[in-house]
């Protein structure tokens, strides 16, 4: 099928998808080696709190990241209790449906894409980073920001800033987002399922008006059948006419897809047109079943009959949008659910000990390049920043005189040079 | 008793005798001898024109009983008739084997092929084997009768080409002489034209002036001079660079027209021919590489779909008037609504792993905590 060639060039599907299995290991791997540093970084300021005291007694609060942790944890010699992957997953989510409050909270709301881009990139993050090594509080923020920029949902940092509770600073919100873009792999693009709901609801409704249009497989089928078809369909018990079932069909999806499929990890496990297409008979199966009959054909009269490429794909379908089903189907609400809260609480005061402490005071720090973190520590050096200036100034003038010149020479003249 | 060198040169010999009619050139001094390459006897010009006339007719020497055409018969070149014999043959051999070394795949066929030929040539004359060697060559020449036209008129073009060269170059070496001649004469009255000028000079000025105007003169004579002889470099360059260009034009021609000549003819005679290629017709081209454009399989895009929600939009002037088109959304709703439907991520993706973790073995999970590595190593160092 040429459609999913064009979904196979994504980096949705090259980079960011997942099996069950290689999900759950690179988590558990994401989470022993954060869990190794978090205990030797703890261990290190720890030693280092206790050579100060002894060394110097009267000397006033060396080292306030090593007391914080030193003061909780008692100085006591065992080892510190690191998050499970099971844990960390938790909270990531408790901080995706955070993503969805706070988009509630402008005027006007964030639209769903750009919230479900954001949770994404949360997610995305956190598969390779740990909650423990950068908290996930100052991470949301900078994906939303982020996702701002890529969904093309323009605000301006002072505006995106306004809205978020406390005492975040602008800058606060965008000291991670080179290390968000890192982890990110920089690949930006998400492919939501929203669009092709739209999408299949609208060819539903020129069916149910009776101009649908055959699918390239079938070219035997008729508008006036496949109109007759539909609206023959087992009679939904909630809606009256096929025009109204559409409708909720779509709204129940479109709920569906806004928080089921964003708190699990759908997106990682199938491709969006599975998702959404899962949803939807999770919304009106019979609906949905017609919809994919129309496309593949419907069930084989001979199940034993091989060969037929159109049914094998229809019955491969079906169990993976069971899958998915029960993915979707499964999700609650964190909200809701008492134990689950209580539990949160729980973890995010484990978190509170085990906050990797090199990294506390530079968790938001903003990742820099190298070449740009060399120029900034020369700055800062006033013996050598003068020269360095004035070195860079001349040879900004040089290349100023050649206007060619603006991105460096050109590699055949060099070339040439030799 | 041979005849002598001269005599032949001048056909003079007192003692010819016409074989046929028996008259000597001591009757008839303008007596001429032809012969007919059919065999090769010879007969006086009456005789041929008596005997032959009235339409083709049998040779009248004893004993030899070719049929003869008056239009064949032709003056002698060489004395010895087998030699004139031998030259008959190998033109008209050669003009069937016209092959050209660059039709061979290498040197060695090249070189059998010649071979071939001589041994081809040397049984016609000699007359072994006459019937079957004729028989392959006419056989050769009615098979390749395409590549031995092709041949002809490469030869034939090549020898006009040297031709044309030829006088070409004995043009430029005329204008060339005859521009030297006009240099010298220029030269020659310029001198003679200062002479006079100083000497008048001379004659008109105060003797005080003598020693200078001398001077002048021999400075203006030598300046002159100079001039001349760079000018004279200027043209020659101008000259061998057109003689330059020319001679490549006649290459890239030659070039082409051996590129042109080519055809299938297969035979047997001759072994080690390159085969030649005739280039594949072009098919049409195809941007797509093979791709249909709008080729889908799930669905046959319309050009409206009935919608509430999309209907104002068709109507509104603001969005029509940028250019926006409701048909893009309706193919990207719908692309996106099953692109990957049929791509099932446990499959594929835990194949694509194993094959990468067989070429870089290095499995997602491992790379992925790599990244993790990487990306926190760095910020412990800020």
């Amino acid at each position: 099928m040429i459609e999913d060639d064009f979904y196979r060039s994504s980096s949705q599907f090259r980079f960011w998808s997942y099996t069950e299995t290689s999900l759950r290991s690179l988590r558990a791997t994401t989470n022993a080696i954060a869990s190794e540093r978090v205990q030797s970084a703890l261990r290190k300021s720890r030693g280092a709190q206790r050579s100060a005291t002894s060394s110097a007694a009267g000397t006033p609060a060396p080292n306030h990241t090593g007391s914080d942790a030193d003061s909780k944890a008692g100085g006591e010699e065992t080892e510190i209790e690191c998050l499970t992957p099971e844990e960390e997953h938790q909270l990531v989510r408790y901080f995706c449906e955070q993503i969805i409050e706070l988009g509630e909270m402008y005027k006007p709301p964030l639209p769903t894409i750009v919230r479900a881009t954001a949770i994404q990139y949360l997610r995305r993050f956190y598969l390779t980073n740990s909650p423990m090594t950068y908290h996930p509080k100052s991470i949301m923020l900078c994906a939303l920001f982020l996702a701002t920029k890529t969904d093309n949902y323009y605000l301006s940092l002072r505006q995106f800033t306004e809205v978020i509770p406390g005492d975040t600073t602008s800058e606060d919100i965008i000291r991670p987002e080179y290390l968000v873009m890192q982890s990110l792999r920089f690949t930006f693009d998400i492919r939501h399922p929203f669009r092709g709901l739209e999408g299949a609801i609208m060819e539903l409704q020129a069916i149910a008006q009776g101009i649908g249009q055959p699918a390239p497989h079938f070219p035997t089928q008729t508008p006036e059948d496949l109109k007759r078809k539909l609206h023959a369909l087992h009679p939904s018990p909630t809606a009256s006419s096929t025009t109204d079932r559409l409708a909720r069909a779509h709204h129940n999806t479109r709920e569906i897809l806004k928080s089921a499929a964003q708190m699990t990890d759908a997106y990682f496990l199938y491709t969006p047109s599975q998702i959404w297409l899962s949803a939807f008979m999770l919304a009106d199966r019979p609906l949905a079943e017609f919809y994919l009959d129309t496309k593949l054909g419907g069930p084989p009269a001979d199940p034993q009959q091989q060969g037929n490429p159109l049914s094998e794909l229809r019955t491969k379908l079906l169990r993976t949008l069971t899958g998915c089903s029960n993915l979707l189907q499964a999700y609650t609400p964190l909200a809701s659910d008492p134990d689950q809260k209580k539990n949160l609480r729980r973890i995010r005061k484990k978190l509170f000990h085990c906050q990797n402490p090199e990294k506390a005071d530079l968790a938001g720090q903003k990742r820099i390049p190298a070449a740009a973190a060399a120029a900034v520590a020369a700055a800062a050096d006033p013996a050598t920043s003068e020269s360095e200036m004035e070195r860079l100034a001349k040879k900004r003038k040089l290349e100023g005189k050649q206007p060619r010149d603006i991105f460096g020479g050109e590699l055949v003249t060099q070339r040439t040079k030799e | 008793m041979p005849p002598s060198r001269e005599s032949i040169q001048n056909r003079g010999d007192e003692d010819e005798v016409c074989p046929v009619c028996k008259s000597s050139r001591y009757l008839n001094p303008d007596m001429q001898f032809l012969i007919n390459p059919e065999c090769y006897h010879k007969m006086c010009e009456s005789c041929v024109d008596r005997i032959f006339s009235s339409g083709p007719a049998n040779c009248p020497v004893a004993g030899c009983h070719k049929t003869l055409r008056k239009n064949r018969f032709r003056k002698q070149t060489f004395e010895d008739i087998n030699v004139e014999r031998e030259v008959d043959i190998r033109r008209r051999v050669m003009q069937i084997l016209n092959r050209r070394e660059d039709e061979f795949d290498s040197k060695r066929a090249w070189d059998d092929f010649l071979e071939q030929r001589e041994e081809i040539i040397a049984n016609l004359v000699h007359g072994t084997d006459v019937a079957k060697t004729e028989a392959d060559l006419q056989k050769y020449a009615q098979e390749n009768t395409r590549s031995i036209r092709a041949n002809q008129a490469l030869d034939a073009q090549e020898a006009s080409s040297f031709q044309e060269r030829q006088t070409q170059e004995q043009e430029l070496a005329r204008l060339r002489r005859q521009a030297a001649r006009q240099e010298y004469e220029n030269e020659r009255r310029e001198l003679l034209a200062g002479r006079e000028d100083v000497l008048s000079r001379l004659a008109a000025g105060r003797p005080a002036d003598a020693a200078a105007i001398a001077r002048d003169g021999q400075k203006v004579l030598l300046k002159k001079s100079s001039a001349r002889r760079s000018e004279e470099d200027r043209i020659r360059q101008k000259q061998a660079a057109l003689r330059g260009s020319d001679a490549r034009r006649a290459g890239q021609f030659g070039l082409t027209t051996a590129d042109k000549a080519g055809d299938a003819g297969d035979t047997g005679l001759i072994k080690g021919l390159r085969k030649i290629k005739t280039p594949e017709p072009e098919k049409p081209y195809d941007p797509f590489g093979g791709m249909v454009p709008d080729k889908r399989d799930y669905y046959t895009l319309r050009d409206f779909y009935p919608s509430s929600y999309l209907d104002p939009i068709r109507q509104d002037t603001r969005m029509q008037a940028g250019g926006y088109d409701l048909r893009e959304y309706y193919s990207r709703t719908l692309l996106e609504a099953f692109a990957g439907l049929g791509c099932f991520i446990d499959e594929e993706v835990s194949q694509r792993d194993a094959a990468n973790s067989m070429g870089i073995t290095m499995p997602v999970a491992t790379e992925g905590a790599a990244l993790a590595a990487g990306s926190s190593g760095p910020a412990g160092n800020v």
